[in-house]
Parts: C-alpha cells; structure tokens; sequence
C-alpha cells in the first residue's frame, strides 16, 4: 500500500514569532523552520505503518518555496521513501493547497493520505477536509489511532467529549492529532542517506493547477499584551469581581 | 577559510540540538546530583548515531566536517557537559585507532563504536605522568605470543563502563618518548581493577576512575605499530582540543542564555537588572569573548580537515574557549546572585563543570608552551 504523507515548512514551535513592521505578515528573516508538528505526526504514522508491513512506500509531498526542500529531507531521514515539492512562492489558500494535493493524489494513486489536522502559522483546519471533498475519498480527521485491516481503515477520532471511531474505504483521507503519536528523532546516519533519495520538483503549471487565490490578507497583528493582574483582599471581592468587572458568573 | 557546512550538516546540527534541549537536558541535573554515569544519555545519543560524528564514513561514522562535528559537541556540552565529556573521550579512543589503527584494528571496532553499540575509553594519564605522557611508568613487556602489562593509569573517563579501553604505555623504557604504544584492550580482560568513581568537582555524571593492570594481551592487540603510541595521542590529542574548545562554548553559551533571561525577569527596586549598565556591560563582556573563541574554534575546526598541521590553532582554541568558559560561568553565576549559588538553578554546575577544561587534554599553561614553542619555531 502506498502512503502519502503531506508536511507544511512552518516557523519552528520553539520561535517567538513577531510581527514585520508593516503588518504585512509574520517576520520570516532568518527565523528557524521546522515541519508542522501535526504533519511530523503524519509521517511518523506512515513510517509506522511501514515498519508494521502494512505500508509498502511513502511517499511525502509538500507545497511552498525552494526551501521547503529542507523540510522533505528531514522526512526523508524519518523514514519516507522519497519526496515531491510542489514548488510555489505564493501564500496560497487552503483550497488551492488542496487542489495540488489532489493533483499529486490523480499522479500517484495513494490508497491513504495522511495530513496534519492544522499548521501552526495559519491554524486553518481546512487542507485535509477539501481535499477529501476533492478526491471523493471517506475522511477522518483529528485521529488519535490508526488501523488498517484489508481494505479498511478504522480512525479513532478526537471529537468534543469524548473519541468517535469511523471506517473507511480505502482509499482514504487521514488528519492527524496530538496523542496519535510521538515522532521519533532523525537519527544522524539517515540524515546523511536523505539526501541520496529521490527528491521530485513540480510546478502548479506543470500539474494544470491554477492557485489563484480569493482570499487577502489585510493585515496581521500580535495579540494584545496581557494587562498585569491584581490582588483581591477577600473571597467576597472576588466574587464582587467576578460578577460585575469581568462578568464571568 | 571557509565555514560553509552542507544542508545535510546543518539537518544533523538541528537533529542534534533537539535530542540535546528535550531528552538530555532534562537529566542533567539527575546525573550531577547523583554523581553516577549518565547513561540514559549516552544511549540516547548512540540511538542518534551521535557516536560517530568524528568518524569518516568508510568506518561507519557519520563523514561530517569537524565544523559540523563541533557543534554537535557544543550542544551536548550546554545540555549536559557530563555527557559531552563521556562522549568525547570515547571520540578519543576512536580517534586512536583511526590515526594509528591498522585496516584490520579500524573495520574491526570502528563501525560498533560509530553505531554506540560499544562505549571506549583513552587511557593516557598516569598519577606522574599528566602534562608530560613521557614519564609514564606503565609497561609493557613481550612475552611469548603476546605481552604482559603492568601499571596504572589514573583520571580515565568511561574506563568502567566502556567496553574498550585504548591504553597507553611504554613498550621501550629507554627510548623516551618512542618507547610508547597503544593497545586494545577489550572489556573483561583479566588483570585489570577498577576503583570506585574518583570525587570530583564539576562533570558529575562522568565518572572517572583509577585503572590497576597486570594483564596479558595479544600480539593483535598492539595499536598499530609499536613506538608509535605518543605520535597517535599526540595527533589525537590536537583533534580533541577542537572538541573541548566546543564543550567550552557549549557551557559558556548555556551560561549566557541563562542570564539573558534572568536579568530581564529579576528585578532590583524598581527595574529588572537588564536596566543596570553594570549589567549591560558584563553581559557584553561575556558575549565578546564567547564570539571570539567561537571564531577560534571553527578556524581549528576548519584546519583540522585540512590536512595541514593544526596543533597550534587547536592549543589557542582551547586555551580560549577553556578561559572564557571559566570567565562566563562565573559571571553568570555573579548575575544570578544568591540564586546562582543555589543548586536549584544550573549556574553553579556551569561553573563546577567548566572548571576542568582549564585542566584536561592539556591544562592551559600546556597550551601556552605549545602555543609559544609553535611561534618560536616558525620565527627560526
């Protein structure tokens, strides 16, 4: 079975992001990247699967700059067979994301696709549910267990209070969530090897994909700073507080 | 001099600062309390392939520059120096055999010490014989099909728990210097006792012990050629003073780190301490210098691939890097105050930690002879 693991070059989770002068965006001058937590996740599933035997090859794709081929050698060294990069130095929408991705889904024939549930910088929540719209494929999304027996998947999903489980057919459409897994650590000696895997260039041209996008950003802000708090000097206060300043009872 | 590194060096770098902030660091203070072998984390770094980043590929090793190597160091240094000093001297030792190794010796222990499926040991110094391995006392004497050695060998890192020991001793009492050669020694040879772990001040987690031999090796257990030992550690030793220049910069760098975020949180009357100038000023101090010996690591680090002697960049790296780590560590420690001196914070392991670099692999007034002795020679 052929797995494709899709990963987004995120700002790296340990950053502190800041604002560019303009609010044009987020500051990316020598910020450090890192794959998408969520989407590490997806990989650390597939390679997973493929030690269980369940997978035979995975592949990783993924959508953005040059630089993102960064990314795909580090998925490389966790264990994926080899990697497409969608070159695109736009900012593209989630659907326009999902159309690519549909695309390398008609050129390679995976019979499951593992996405993050979300990337960090943009929290969308959108890719792996239009691309599931797109395809035709069943999805399930925010998983938390993954299991495959014959032509089926069961997703256990987490949902507000509690897990869901669904089946699918395969071919199907997974998004992953935290407690799914814990990804392992590239080990040095397959960083080395990465760079002997095949590593596939693509453009939206190439792949009869148009990424123009109906969405534009305005402006970006950081949160507002956090006022200090203050000392109550009784329960009473408090309560008094409570109820009347920050009209939470 | 070029400091470029690949993008596959700069993946391992990043590989290797992650294993080192979430999986080592978070025991450091564990191993340093407790004063026993940190091998969760040395585990932890064989299962990285860490083992063998001073290694080229053929031999199993990682085939990485020394530039590239350096870094790693430094970040296991300023995670946990127990575990950087552990992995360094089993760097030592493979180093050995990579310098004065036959083919055979090299296919034969390289790839399991590169893999961390064996842990090595370099045993050079002897209670008289530290700056000057020449005076050593240890001996070895041929006896039929192989030799009998009797000795001790005193401050020898992983010595227990390594799985090899690469041992140093003289094969010719009289011949000085040239009287000196290395041999294997595999883990469980009869003959040899250990004491317990030596008390020590700083690398806590890195135990050190007191070797007692008289024991019978093999012919095959000869490192190399015979005569040859003090050229190999000599070669090696030059190499390893580029690692501990690393640990050096690892330590101070945590060091700095740490102030950097005190003095912006601590607040003396009604400013934090960043406000004060007294503050600003040390903080650049220590900045300057820790850049300066960075500089002077990544040039040894750079002529250590060169093929070109390096002895005298790598002696000033380390005398650097060593001095500037006591320099920082202390003065973090000074900015912390009471807290610094508290064994809540790290500061004050920084300090204890650093404090052997002035001393091992060659203490900085060795460095300074080799330094002088260097510049004295060119000006002939």
């Amino acid at each position: 079975m052929k797995v494709l693991a899709c990963i987004k070059r995120v700002v790296d989770y340990n950053v502190k992001v800041r604002v560019k002068a303009d609010n044009s965006g987020v500051d990316l001058a020598n910020v450090k990247m890192s794959i998408n937590p969520f989407c590490e996740i997806a990989v650390e599933e597939a390679v997973r699967l493929k030690e269980k035997g369940v997978a035979t090859e995975i592949v990783v794709v993924s959508i953005g700059p040059t630089t993102a081929q960064e990314q795909l050698r580090t998925a490389l060294a966790l264990g994926a067979d080899r990697a497409i990069l969608v070159e695109s130095a736009e900012d593209l929408t989630s659907l326009a994301v999902a159309k690519l991705l549909k695309a390398v889904v008609d050129k390679e024939q995976p019979q499951l696709v593992i996405l993050g549930k979300q990337a960090i910088d943009s929290d969308n929540n959108q890719t792996g549910q239009m691309l599931a719209a797109l395809t035709g494929f069943g999805q399930g999304t925010f998983a938390s267990k993954v299991e495959v027996a014959g032509d089926k998947v069961a997703v256990t999903r987490e949902v507000d209070g509690g897990a869901q489980t669904v089946s699918l057919s395969l071919p199907a459409i997974i998004t992953t969530d935290l407690r799914l897994n814990e990804p392992r650590y590239a080990s040095l000696p397959n960083i080395m090897k990465a760079k002997k895997k095949p590593l596939e260039v693509l453009t939206p041209d190439a792949l009869g994909v148009s990424t123009a996008s109906t969405n534009k950003t305005l402006k970006v802000e950081a949160p507002a700073a956090r006022s200090a708090g203050i000392k109550v000097k009784s329960v009473a206060e408090l309560v008094e507080k409570l109820k009347n300043e920050a009209k939470v009872l | 001099m070029n400091f470029e590194m690949t993008a596959e060096e700069l993946a391992v770098i990043d590989s290797a600062e992650q294993v080192a902030r979430e999986v080592i660091q978070p025991l450091a203070q564990h191993y340093d309390e407790t004063e026993t072998f940190c091998l969760a984390s040395i585990r932890a770094l064989g299962d990285l392939g860490c083992m063998g980043i001073n290694l080229p590929e053929e031999y199993g090793g990682l085939g990485i520059g020394s530039l590239a190597m350096s870094r790693v160091v430094e970040a296991v240094a300023g995670a946990c120096a127990s575990t950087a000093s552990a992995m360094t001297a089993h760097f030592l030792a493979t180093d050995s055999i990579l310098l004065g190794g036959t083919e055979e010796q090299k296919q034969e222990w390289l790839p399991r010490a590169a893999s961390g499926e064996l842990l090595a040991a370099f045993a050079l110094t002897e209670p008289a014989a530290g700056s000057n391995p020449a005076d050593m006392r240890s001996r070895a004497v041929r006896e039929e099909g192989g030799w009998r050695v009797r000795g001790s060998k005193h401050y020898i890192t992983n010595a227990k728990e390594a799985d090899f020991i690469v041992l140093y001793v003289k094969t010719d009492p009289d011949a000085g210097h040239k009287g000196i050669s290395a041999f294997i020694v595999p883990r469980g040879t009869t003959g040899i006792s250990f004491s317990s772990p030596e008390k020590t001040m700083g690398l806590r987690g890195s135990t050190i012990y007191e070797l007692s031999l008289d024991c019978w090796l093999p012919e095959s257990a000869l490192l190399g050629v015979e005569g040859q030992g003090f050229n190999t550690a000599m070669a090696v030793l030059d190499r390893g003073r580029v690692e501990v220049a690393a640990m050096s910069l690892g330590i101070a760098n945590a060091a700095l780190q740490a102030s950097l975020s005190w003095v912006r949180e601590r607040q003396i009357g009604p400013k934090p301490l960043a406000a004060y100038q007294g503050t600003q000023w040390r903080l650049a101090d220590m900045y300057a210098q820790l850049e300066s010996a960075r500089m002077l690591t990544m040039k040894a680090a750079a002529r250590r691939d060169s093929g070109e002697r390096f002895s005298l960049d790598s002696a000033t790296a380390k005398l650097v890097a060593a001095e500037c780590a006591g320099f920082i560590t202390d003065a973090a420690l000074q900015l912390h105050g009471g807290y610094g001196y508290s064994r809540d914070l790290p500061l004050e392991r920084y300090v204890r930690d650093a404090r052997i670099l002035r001393i091992f692999e060659g203490t900085s007034e060795v460095q300074k002879i080799i330094i002088s002795r260097a510049l004295l020679d060119a000006a002939k």
